[in-house]
Parts: structure tokens; sequence; C-alpha cells
């Protein structure tokens, strides 16, 4: 199963399908209803692979520095779009050439998503600008499957503030 | 390539000593002597860059003129985290107004410089303001113009741009400008440069921005020193070259600052 997900229309359904993914084994059979996987284990069958669902996230969040250690900023904000929730992002710059590489951890209701990914950086008067790939590589409770391999990630740097805004864009299988 | 450009004119007094020009006598190799600093010298500190060098021509002629200057910095200093040039200055506007055209907050540091015009039985002096400005990015690297304002008796505003090429905690970065040649007068032999003195950092500098509907002044925050201090001090490297064709290496160091 695969579909577009998009604000306000999401919460219900996935809520539905991601409590049926945590109450199955993961390879079981997870349709839109629970019967069909006592049936096939009751006839017999070999388990099918579970169907993953694949949504195209659209996040944009804003962010506040929290702390910072010599070239990482520690920042924490609110995540808007597909998925809404809180966003902690792990900030290194690197002098070398520019780059930024970044750890992001977003808290929806009912689970959570943790990714990595680089950019590259380069300083524009008051802002930094950012543009690279980040990947979703795991998760928990309702997105104990998430993966998202090859996300874009951009985003600024007020670099007087150190506020950071990121757009997260690209698939998301759950 | 550089963008240069001269909105100069040449004053009465020079129009006239431009009968009598001599060309300049720039034979041989020049000698450079490069001068660097930290203020403060501190480990992590945020800091001004105080740079400056003095050319000589060989046989006490006057040195030919400089073409271009790559300064080769120290590894390891962090150029990310600073506030300075929080604001563009486009070079058009800096050359149509002089530095009213850009905001304070593009201002990076300020310097002189000391030349030698090659005309007349006795060579002109100037001692021209030199600004450093944050220019329009250039493929993503931090473009540092210089804006000098020559009043006497060349009078010329050039702008010319340096480019920061970042460097990592092992490798130094360089900041590489390519230097234009400053007519003496009108079809007449350059000017040659003698001697730089300019900074790249907070001192002197003060920064506007507007909060809760007032302008609130600060004071940006610099690049900062390397944390770990190698031994023989924070290098630096010159690397010059003169339209006679000939480059010139020169270096320098920042003594490690005292252990407290």
């Amino acid at each position: 199963m695969s579909g577009r997900v998009f604000l306000g229309s999401v919460p219900t359904r996935r809520r539905r399908l991601a409590g049926l993914l945590v109450l199955c084994s993961t390879s079981a059979v997870v349709p839109m209803g629970g019967g069909p996987l006592a049936a096939a284990s009751a006839l017999g069958q070999p388990p099918l692979a579970r169907p993953s669902r694949t949504i195209t996230l659209s996040e944009t969040a804003h962010l506040h520095l929290t702390s910072e250690h010599s070239l990482t900023l520690n920042e924490e904000g609110q995540a808007s779009g597909t998925i809404r929730g809180t966003i902690y992002i792990h900030l290194h710059l690197s002098n070398n050439h520019g780059g930024v590489s970044a750890e992001v951890n977003i808290y929806p209701r009912g689970g959570s998503l943790t990714g990595s990914g680089s950019a590259t950086y380069r300083v524009e008067g008051a802002q930094a600008v950012f543009s690279g790939k980040l990947a979703i590589a795991r998760g928990t409770g309702s997105y104990l499957h998430a993966s998202a391999p090859g996300l874009r990630f951009t985003g600024t740097i007020q670099r007087r503030t150190d506020a950071v805004a990121v757009q997260l864009s690209g698939p998301l299988s759950t | 390539m550089p963008r240069v450009a001269f909105a100069g004119k040449l004053a009465l007094g020079v129009a006239l000593l431009a009968c009598t020009w001599l060309p300049a006598m720039a034979s041989g190799a020049q000698t450079v002597t490069l001068h660097t600093s930290f203020s403060p010298d501190r480990l992590g500190a945020s800091t001004t860059i105080g740079f400056g060098f003095a050319i000589a021509g060989a046989n006490g002629d006057v040195p030919s003129p400089l073409v271009s200057v790559s300064l080769g910095l120290p590894a390891g200093i962090d150029y990310l985290s600073t506030t300075l040039g929080l604001a563009i200055c486009q070079p058009a506007a800096l050359l149509e107004r002089g530095l009213a055209g850009c905001s304070p907050n593009s201002r990076l540091g300020s310097g002189s410089a000391y030349v030698e015009v090659p005309f007349g039985q006795s060579a002109g002096h100037e001692i021209p303001d030199i600004e450093a400005l944050m220019g329009p990015p250039n493929h993503g690297n931090i473009v540092v113009l210089f804006y000098a304002d020559g009043r006497e008796p060349v009078y010329a505003q050039i702008v010319f741009e340096g480019e920061l090429i970042a460097g990592s905690q092992t490798l130094g970065g360089s900041l590489n400008a390519a230097v234009p040649l400053i007519p003496s007068v009108a079809g007449g032999p350059p000017v040659s440069i003698v001697s730089v003195s300019t900074t790249i950092g907070p001192a002197g500098l003060t920064y506007y921005e507007h909060v809760h509907g007032h302008t609130v002044s600060f004071h940006p925050r610099g690049v900062s020193v390397p944390l770990r201090c190698p031994r023989g001090g924070f290098a630096f490297s010159g690397r010059f070259t003169f339209q006679d064709g000939t480059t010139t290496l020169a270096k320098s160091s920042v003594p490690c600052p005292r252990r407290r």
C-alpha cells in the first residue's frame, strides 16, 4: 500500500495502521483489518511480508539554540507538515569546505524518528544556508519500521542568534 | 577573477606631474616581510586577525606593482561561528557611494596602505584608508571586499576582492586576492604598494540590530583562535606575485599564548 499523505489527512488512518503494526509481528500480513492474519495462520499459509506504506514527507521546522559546544549547535523546535511534533537537531559545522552534518530526532505522537545527514554550508550575510541529504534510519512506536534513505534536507541558520529553519522532504516508508 | 573598478579622478596637480613621470624602476625580485597577530591571542577566543606586509625592491628601487596576494592561514581557525559580515556589501554600491553605500554590519576590518607613485624626481606617497567588507559569496566561499579610498596624490576609489578558502583542523585556509594595478595618472605606470596593514575582526567595529523596535548596537564575534597551538606558534604564510612576473614567499607566526 502506498499513498501520499498530506497535512490534516493523516492521523486517524495512520494511527490505526501503526497500532496494528505494533500489535502484529513485523512479518505478518497487515491489511486494514486484523482478521486475515488469524485466517492465514489458520489455513497454514506462510505469512506474507508486511506491506509498507510510503508517505511523502514535507516538513518544516523552526528551532532555537539550546546549547552549543565548539562547532556543534544543539537545537530544539517544532516540526509541522506531514508529521507534527517536537524536533531536535544537532548540527555539526565543519570548517572543512563548509560542510555541516546533522542528527535529527522527531517525536510525533506515538513514536519517534531518528536520522542523520550532511549538507553543504555557505554564508550569505546574516544567514548561512545549507542543502543536502538526510536519511531516516530508525523509529519507534508508530514509526518502528520507518525508513527514508534520501530525504532532501535544506535550511538556514541565523548567524546572529543561531536559530535554525529546516525543511525535510521526500518519501518515507513506515 | 576579481571585480575591479576605478572611480578615479585625477587631481589637477597630479595631471601636471604626469608630464614629468619617470617609469618605475622595478627590476629584480622583491623582498617581503609579513607581520601577523591575533588580538586577543587566547586559545579558542574570538579574535581580530592583524596582518601586514612590507615590500622592498631590489637595490632600493621602487618595488614592482603587486598583482596578487595569497595569505595562508593557520589550521584550526573557526570561520563559521563568527558573526562578522552579517550584511553583504555590493561592490557597485561601494564604488558609487563609498562606505555609505553599505551597511555597517558588512564591515570586517580596516587598515591602511603605503604606496609609491612613480613620477617626478621624488616619489609621491599616500596612505589611503582601506576597509574590508563582506562581499557577495562566490561559489559558497566568503568574499572579502577591500575598498581603498585614495585622495592624494592619486585620487581613486578602488574595490577589489579576496576569496576566503576555508581550511580545516589540519589544513589551513587561505585568503586569495588579486590586486588591481592602480594607475598613477591616466595612461601612466601603476603605483607600487610598499606596505599594507589591516585587520579582519571585531576590534573597532560596531554592528546594529533591531530588537523590539529599537536599534541596538553590538560587537560582532570574530573568528576563533584555534583550540590548540602548534609548536612554533600559529603559522601564516604569504605568496606575493608582482607585475614583473616574480613571486615572493614570506612567513610569519603568532606566538602561542602564555599559559596561565
